[in-house]
């Protein structure tokens, strides 16, 4: 207790010295906090995604990317044969649809997605949980549903009118709440119209429910074995997909913080390393009063650890706060909250910073701890 | 056989000086009888390379050094830090108090070192403040204090752990007359029991007090004075 009362005392006594470390090391450790909980956060929303999605498996033509927007390659004999085989392969009900995306693709506020659904598919056939915010859920006949986030976002509104190619144009009949990021952002139109501005009778996807009692991974490799050109990507193989992009993610951005985590440890280790040199004399009393080298080593060490740690904790609120501001644009802006700091982060992060102040603080200890008592306290 | 408690055996150290060896003690021997014992001499006379080797802080060349029963000249540095803390006080002429922690926490230092509880530490370095006339001073810390004050607390902290041997180096070197003759005082009445004072001066009214002089020169003993 009182080697932490002396170590918070020396660090007092030179308070903008042990300010700007602190800051530094805050900074170092909220940058990766704020890096990493992208990861966290794309894993949360994920998962949270497909549990919201209610086709267990789409079928798109072979070589479309696992989140890619399929482009309409399939033909209806796909269709046929699928569901001349459904009761063999497992599925349970399926339906195409049509995808069409507009605009830049960079900026969410002008791209638009439109999910063309066939007769008799609301947005509740993709997203169980969708609910009318206003007018109604059925874009058929000829009507237009957009996803809650989608119509903020474009600032759409009920009897706007929708253009999906020079000659078709479709009027908002209704907004959606699909209760996932993804569907919220899509805008729903009959199918045929897609097709119609696409000037095709094919589909870009099938989706497909599987029966009670079968496994999504297994039927997906069925229909693959079955129909020949497609693939058939399950969810939980989407999962694992992205898993592995993210952990890729994970490895760059932890590699970047990484910079700045070498930076807050040599503040660390320069602020511990000058207060040794400061106080040699200090030090040269404690040994001849009789302090042994391994209560020196531990005073210095535990300086370098105390500033790590305060710093590290108060990197890591910050962390937290910068993640609750990005969780508010990316929310916005594609319905998702992308950025999520996780016990399992905050305890990293904490790792991190103690590993920093024991590797800063060691060689300013062992200085310390060396000091010789003569020379400390100029009687050579 | 008695173990000595400060003893010094053909006690010598040569330091190497560019291509040259300088010696700045020979040979010294003695074994310090309870009482105040001052060690004088002009600079660079070998009082203050005595007063290391026998408090432990460097080794000699040749010789032997005996604190409290230990051989100090066959002990490693952190030995020698442990005997020290159990049985030297030690006073130096610039206080070396140290400026984080207040008068208190200075004099119960030492006893922190030893693992001595809080509230025994802390009632101990009450009683030692009040022995040295600064019960009022107690938080203050030493840039709150006057030169004689901290050396008065030094000395506080020198007998927390009530050493067999009580080292003070000039410890009236920096003080003004009133205030050294204080702490002269003080430190003398320390001297009870068994208790070695150890009076390293330069000053013959200081050494005038001990109840021996040990004078120094060119690094030898040259002179044993016993009083009266």
């Amino acid at each position: 207790m009182e080697t932490l009362l002396l170590i918070v005392r020396n660090l007092k006594a030179r308070p903008v010295r042990s300010l700007l470390t602190l800051l530094g090391i805050l900074v170092a450790t909220a940058s990766m906090v704020l890096f990493l909980s992208f990861g966290e956060g794309l894993r949360k929303a994920l998962s949270a995604e497909m549990t919201k999605f209610g086709p267990q498996i789409r079928v798109v033509a072979e070589g479309t990317g696992t989140f890619g927007v399929p482009n309409p390659e399939l033909g209806p004999e796909v269709l046929k044969t699928l569901k001349a085989h459904a009761d063999e392969l497992g599925i349970a009900r399926l339906f195409p649809a049509a995808v069409m995306m507009k605009g830049s693709g960079f900026d969410p506020a002008t791209t638009f997605l439109f999910y063309g659904l066939p007769e008799g598919i609301t947005p509740k056939d993709l997203a169980p949980a969708a609910k009318v915010v206003a007018g109604r859920l059925d874009p058929h006949p000829d009507g237009a549903v957009v996803g809650k986030q989608k119509a903020e976002q474009s600032r759409l509104t009920l009897g706007k009118t929708l253009r999906l190619s020079r000659k078709i144009a479709i009027p908002i009949v209704g907004i959606v709440d699909a209760g996932s990021g993804f569907a919220n952002s899509f805008i729903f139109v009959p199918m045929q119209a897609v097709q119609k501005a696409l000037n095709t009778t094919n589909y870009s996807v099938i989706l497909v429910y599987v029966k009670e009692g079968f496994a999504a991974d297994e039927v997906a490799e069925k229909i693959e074995a079955r129909v020949p050109g497609v693939d058939a990507q399950s969810t939980t193989e989407a999962v694992k997909y992205a898993e592995r992009a993210i952990r890729i993610g994970d490895v760059i951005r932890f590699g970047i913080s990484l910079i700045a985590l070498i930076v807050g440890g040599l503040l660390v280790a320069n602020t511990v390393m000058m207060s040794v040199y400061e106080r040699i004399r200090e030090f040269g009393v404690m040994r001849a009063i009789g302090a042994r080298r391994g209560f020196i080593f531990r005073l210095v060490l535990f300086e370098a650890l105390l500033l790590a740690l305060s710093g590290g904790a108060l990197g890591v609120g910050v962390g937290i706060a910068g993640s609750q501001v990005v969780n508010l644009y990316t929310t916005h802006a594609v319905g998702l909250a992308l950025s999520a700091v996780t016990p399992r982060l905050v305890l990293f992060a904490m790792l991190v910073a103690v590993t920093l102040g024991l590797v800063a603080g060691v060689i300013p200890a062992r200085v310390a701890s060396r000091i010789s008592v003569i020379e400390a306290l100029g009687r050579v | 056989m008695k173990k000595p408690i400060l003893q010094a055996k053909n006690l010598t150290k040569r330091y190497r000086q560019g291509e040259a060896w300088i010696e700045a003690l020979k040979g010294f021997t003695y074994d310090f009888p309870p009482g105040v014992t001052a060690v004088v001499g002009p600079s660079g006379s070998g009082k203050t390379t005595l007063l290391n080797l026998l408090a432990g802080f460097d080794t000699p060349t040749e010789g032997e050094a005996y604190l409290a029963g230990n051989p100090l000249h066959a002990l490693g540095e952190d030995e020698r830090a442990g005997v020290r803390l159990l049985h030297a006080g030690f006073v130096f002429q610039s206080w070396n108090l140290l400026p984080t922690l207040t008068a208190l926490e200075n004099v119960a230092f030492p006893m922190l070192l030893k693992g001595v509880p809080a509230k025994a530490r802390t009632e101990r370095a009450r009683a030692l403040l009040a022995e040295v006339g600064l019960s009022h001073r107690e938080d203050h810390f030493p840039r709150q204090l006057s030169g004689g004050e901290q050396q008065r607390v030094a000395i506080a902290r020198a007998l927390a752990l009530d050493p067999l041997v009580l080292f003070a180096d000039e410890p009236t070197g920096n003080l003004d007359s009133a205030a050294g003759k204080r702490v002269l005082e003080l430190l003398l009445r320390q001297a009870r029991g068994e208790r070695r004072v150890v009076l390293v001066t330069h000053d013959p009214e200081v050494a005038a007090r001990a109840e021996r002089i040990l004078r120094l020169k060119d690094g030898a003993l040259i002179e044993i004075q016993e009083r009266p």
